[in-house]
């Protein structure tokens, strides 16, 4: 990724040459990233906000003149770092063109956000807001100054294998003052489809949560393309004023097409064209090539509208008639626990079989039922599998919809992290993946896709690392393997925006400075990350993490910080170093041998002002020094031991030593005796011999 | 002791015992506090008897001395024998290997008690200086291992 520096560099003259008239310095609260682009914080262009990015004014020290703005991303929306990699530095024409992106410190919200620059459209938005009324674009102008340049965008961000996910009026600029020249805005700068209200997205991704969108199809693209045309040609949104809920309803009962341009004059030449890209049925769904077969005159298929089976007998719910599945089945995701009594009346599956004379689906509905039934559990439990399953198998085609939650499969990772970053319930989505949802989703569709295939080992993954409760497991696992550019979460480290392993270490050295340094630096959101992005170098040492012994435990977190720093750096971190040598006190006790203890307490703090964690780490649990202590703790027990038993032996031996001395002392006295008798011979005899 | 080694000692006691009649008649009435001592302390060994006969003979020795190299007669020796001071110095050197005999076990016993107080002392100060090194952990009680009896 690109990290933004704030501070210039000095550069060298070639010998002879005349320094430069100096660039005058920017006025104003400004920070400056890439040594060159000042980027005010003090002079916001509202006009080019986007629902989760703020526009700031940018001046280019190196070519001054240039105009460029910058969006910055707010910190509760995750932006789209995959994409924005793809398209720094590569041109898509017909594109708001990204002049450079990265993470840098943004005062304002005192921590780093993302930061996207581009080239600033000096014509404005094409339509202000969604609930404004602008001139109708003439149709004669249409193909050239909307369809073709946008379609072109489509192409080519096709080939780069992105979809853009906002196409809609009030994120189409002018990037030139006279108006002609209509680019595609931003796609970036929050979750793809986000931003994205549900009269531009289809009634599928209309009906999944917002941040469960996922990147979708190219024919997502065309839809809210569609769209757009419709609000271009009409100057207006058919549907302001109406509530999520009455869109998709009326999409749902008429069709896309019908639902928004109802009776409304469209141009008649657009008409066809409309029609292609707003089929419900994505299979028949205008591609983009299918829009420059049109511009260019040919004479399209005409799109087959399927309809829903219809039932002769209504079903009455929620004081509502209903003929088909798909607006039963979304008037049940809004009344689940009525949905509930429905199906385990078996009133729902009489009226499949007989009303609409579908016997697999009945059955299919009765099998559910009957198998949610039996399962152990509590009975609410019971209803919302139930709920969720039958839903399903109403409408394949629908996102995953449980109680308030509806997410696509592909956009459960990004809808995770959302909640995760914005300290939403993460309930929904422990249960998601704890009663295999996905399964039934994936069972219920009726065309196969390769992509369903995947799902299996995904989570199947997810769900190991959920019965898992340890650190570098559990739901914090599961959203860095689903999102792939999810910065690190951590609370320690959030505000540094780490994207990286590599960058883990130096934020931690930034924020030990305002950490509660009696807690560790790696917590779970930290140990997730890792063991997600850097499994091979971290695996072992998480698992050592996780060790119920203190001592243990302390020492795989520091081999987790050493490994990492000896791998991928930095060399130094001594704010780190420090916080991380006052936690050394379970490994320090450790060490049995209290001469030991004080020789660790004496040498940790001179490590700790090197910066370097292996070397503390190599000095803290060297195996020699370990096995020496441990030798010594045990030949110290035996001596313990050995002193006991002989005190023990000294203090009970009394009768013993008793009937010792006697022993003894009779011989003593005897050999005293003895010698008495010798020395009076001896004396005696010498005193006769002189 | 078979037959052959007893007239064998026979053999060399009875012209020895000749030849020293008179030291034998002496040390016959001198060595009887020796005679009492072993068969008195005869359940706790030979030290009683042999404490007391050696303060015995002790006593014995001048006048035996003297009966060896002045007159080895028995004349001598009953003149040593009826001698009242003579029978003093003997009798009164074995009552004194008596109270040693007596004394030195009581002696000993407090000699050793008090090593064990020491030893007992010293062994804690290790057991301290233990535990100074290596900390409360490095502690056990010692259990005496229960015999088994068949």
């Amino acid at each position: 990724m690109g990290h933004l520096r704030q501070f210039p560099r000095r550069s060298r003259l070639p010998r002879g040459a005349t320094a430069p008239d100096p660039i005058p310095a920017p006025v104003g609260a400004f920070i400056t990233v890439r040594d060159r682009y000042s980027i005010f914080y003090d002079r916001p262009v509202p006009s080019l906000d986007m629902p989760n990015a703020l526009a700031f004014e940018v001046e280019d020290r190196k070519q001054p003149g240039r105009a460029l703005y910058a969006l910055i991303s707010k910190p509760e929306m995750l932006a789209r770092i995959s994409v924005m990699r793809i398209l720094k530095g590569n041109e898509v024409s017909n594109t708001l063109q990204m002049v450079d992106w990265g993470a840098a410190d943004w005062p304002p919200a005192d921590r780093k956000c993302i930061i996207i620059i581009y080239f600033r459209p000096l014509g404005g938005r094409v339509m202000d807001s969604l609930s404004a009324i602008r001139e109708k674009i003439p149709e004669h102008q249409f193909p050239k100054l909307i369809i073709k340049p946008i379609a072109d965008a489509l192409i080519e961000l096709g080939q780069k294998g992105i979809t853009h996910r906002a196409i809609r009026p009030d994120n189409l600029y002018y990037m030139d003052e006279g108006r002609q020249k209509i680019v595609l805005g931003d796609c970036c700068t929050s979750v793809a489809a986000s931003d994205q209200p549900v009269v531009l997205e289809s009634i599928e991704s209309g009906m999944s949560g917002v941040y469960g969108r996922g990147s979708g199809m190219y024919a997502d693209d065309m839809y809210s393309f569609g769209v757009t045309l419709l609000m271009l040609a009409l100057g207006r949104n058919p549907m302001a004023g109406l509530s999520d809920d009455e869109i998709i309803d009326r999409k749902v009962k008429t069709g896309s097409y019908a639902a928004l341009a109802g009776d409304e004059r469209l141009p008649v030449s657009m008409i066809e064209c409309m029609r292609g890209l707003l089929t419900d049925d994505p299979e028949q769904r205008w591609a983009v090539e299918g829009i420059d077969l049109w511009i260019n005159g040919k004479r399209m298929t005409p799109v087959q509208a399927k309809s829903e089976t219809h039932s002769q007998r209504a079903f009455m719910f929620a004081e509502q008639e209903f003929f088909a599945c798909r607006p039963l089945s979304v008037q049940m995701h809004r009344h689940w626990d009525d949905a509930a009594k429905a199906i385990n009346d078996g009133s729902l599956e009489i009226w499949v079989r007989r009303g609409l004379e579908n016997n697999n689906l009945a059955d299919s509905i009765a099998a559910v039922a009957k198998t949610t039934q039996a399962m152990p559990g509590d009975q609410k439990e019971a209803n919302d599998n139930l709920v969720t399953r039958v839903l399903m198998l109403m409408d394949p085609n629908a996102p995953i919809r449980y109680r308030t939650f509806s997410t696509t499969l592909e956009g459960f990772g990004t809808s995770l992290a959302i909640a995760m970053l914005q300290k939403k319930t993460l309930q929904p989505y422990i249960d998601f993946i704890n009663r295999d949802f996905w399964r039934y989703w994936v069972s219920s569709q009726t065309a196969y896709h390769p992509d369903h295939a995947q799902w299996e080992g995904v989570f199947k993954d997810l769900k190991n690392y959920m019965k898992d409760t340890n650190s570098g497991a559990g739901i914090e696992r599961c959203v860095y393997e689903l999102n792939e550019w999810l910065y690190c979460l951590s609370p320690l480290i959030s505000s540094q925006y780490v994207l990286e392993v590599k960058s883990v270490l130096p934020a931690l050295d930034i924020v030990s400075k305002s950490s509660n340094t009696k807690m560790w630096p790696v917590d779970r959101h930290i140990s997730a990350f890792l063991r997600s992005r850097y499994a091979k170098g971290t695996g072992t040492q998480i698992d050592a993490m996780n060790d119920e012994r203190p001592d243990r435990a302390t020492t795989g977190m520091l081999s987790v910080l050493a490994i990492v720093q000896w791998r991928l750096g930095p060399d130094t971190v001594f704010g780190l170093a420090s916080w991380v040598g006052g936690l050394m006190g379970p490994i320090i006790n450790s060490y049995q041998n209290r001469q030991k203890r004080k020789e660790i307490e004496r040498e940790i703090p001179k490590l700790v002002r090197k910066g370097n964690l292996p070397e503390l780490y190599n000095f803290v649990d060297n195996p020699e020094e370990r096995q020496r202590d441990a030798e010594g703790f045990s030949w110290a027990k035996a001596e313990y031991a050995a002193a006991e038993k002989q005190m023990f032996e000294l203090q009970t031996g009394q009768m013993d030593r008793d009937e010792n001395a006697q022993k003894m002392g009779r011989q003593t006295g005897a050999g005293v005796a003895v010698v008495i008798m010798l020395l009076a011979y001896a004396v005696t005899l010498i005193g006769k011999a002189f | 002791m078979n037959k052959s080694r007893v007239f064998l000692y026979l053999m060399l006691a009875i012209p020895i015992g000749l030849m020293v009649i008179p030291t034998m008649i002496v040390l016959m009435f001198a060595l009887l506090p020796s005679g009492v001592a072993f068969i008195m302390e005869r359940g706790k060994g030979i030290y009683g008897g042999v404490c007391v006969g050696a303060m015995n003979l002790a006593g014995a020795s001048p006048y035996l001395v003297d009966l060896w190299f002045e007159g080895h007669t028995v004349e001598a020796a009953f003149g040593i024998l009826t001698d009242v001071f003579a029978i003093l110095v003997i009798y009164g050197c074995a009552a004194f290997g008596w109270a040693i005999y007596a004394t030195t076990p009581s002696v000993v016993s407090t000699f050793m008690t008090m090593t064990a107080g020491r030893r007992i002392a010293a062994l804690q100060d290790q057991q301290k200086e233990l535990v100074l090194k290596w900390g409360p952990d490095v502690e056990s009680v010692y259990e005496q291992e229960d015999k088994k009896e068949d």
